[in-house]
């Protein structure tokens, strides 16, 4: 059963995206095919490089970039969005593929989902 | 809207009470859903939604209740309620184990609600035939 697991939200704003991605890493751990697709303002996560700290936040950036690692299966984002906040090979972490968040991309999954 | 057949479901709860319309858009479904025979194999409340399972809230008495409504309704039917260990423990969301590992000056969790992992998402979704979540929109 694959899931894709989705993130509208922009980095740091709410806990919603970070407990997104404990969804995705928990579905890992448990060997459930897991992605992840960043839509809307959710594309910022993917920017480099990021400095969290001086809003007393942890930089996401390691935790994406462990995503594969864990178990995770892909890092999507959605290719308009990341034209919309000029983002491009040079700005993304590695990693990502750019995609359509299109229905045929969310028919490749059985379960599709946000986190909040 | 012939198939009548029995499903099952695992409900998902990620908006709080009173601040948003998720934990009584769920339990509004949920009694439709066991009204009509169908099963709930588990509840879990994560993100805001674990604050659907302080024992604290003391809502005006003209006000329904969320957390008593909820509770009563899973005692009830017998359905498990679980609240995500890792959204509880940030929000102040403890139980009594929590409680004594933390050394914190109280505990909170309303039964018959259960702190557990994710892991407990990961096996509902497996075992349910659905899973459905309730959002707080914004």
């Amino acid at each position: 059963m694959s899931t894709l697991i989705m993130i509208d939200h922009p980095p740091y704003g709410t806990w919603i995206g970070r407990e997104a991605l404990d969804m995705a890493f928990s579905l890992a751990a448990f060997d459930q095919p897991a992605s992840l697709l960043f839509m809307g303002a959710g594309v910022n996560w993917l920017r480099k490089p990021q400095e969290a700290g001086s809003i007393g936040q942890k930089s996401v950036e390691k935790n994406l970039s462990a995503a594969q690692i864990f178990g995770i299966d892909a890092i999507l984002a959605d290719r308009a969005a990341c034209e919309i906040y000029g983002l491009d090979e040079n700005s993304l972490i590695k990693g990502v593929t750019l995609a359509d968040a299109d229905a045929a991309l969310l028919s490749d999954y059985d379960h599709t989902t946000f986190a909040g | 809207m012939t198939d009548t057949s029995t499903q099952s479901f695992t409900l998902v709860i990620t908006g709080a009470p009173y601040t948003s319309q998720a934990p009584q858009t769920a339990l509004a479904f949920a009694r439709a859903a066991v009204n009509l025979g169908h099963r709930l194999d588990r509840v879990f409340l994560y993100g805001d939604g674990v604050h659907l399972a302080s024992a604290l809230c003391a809502p005006p008495s003209d006000e329904p209740h969320w957390p008593e409504e909820w509770s009563r309704f899973l005692t009830d039917h017998s359905i498990p309620g679980v609240a995500c260990i890792a959204s509880a423990l940030r929000r102040g969301l403890i139980n009594e184990t929590e409680q004594k590992r933390y050394e914190l000056p109280a505990a909170n969790l309303r039964a018959p609600f259960e702190i557990a992992g994710l892991g407990d998402w990961v096996e509902g979704r497996i075992k349910s035939a659905r899973t459905l979540y309730f959002h707080a929109g914004d």
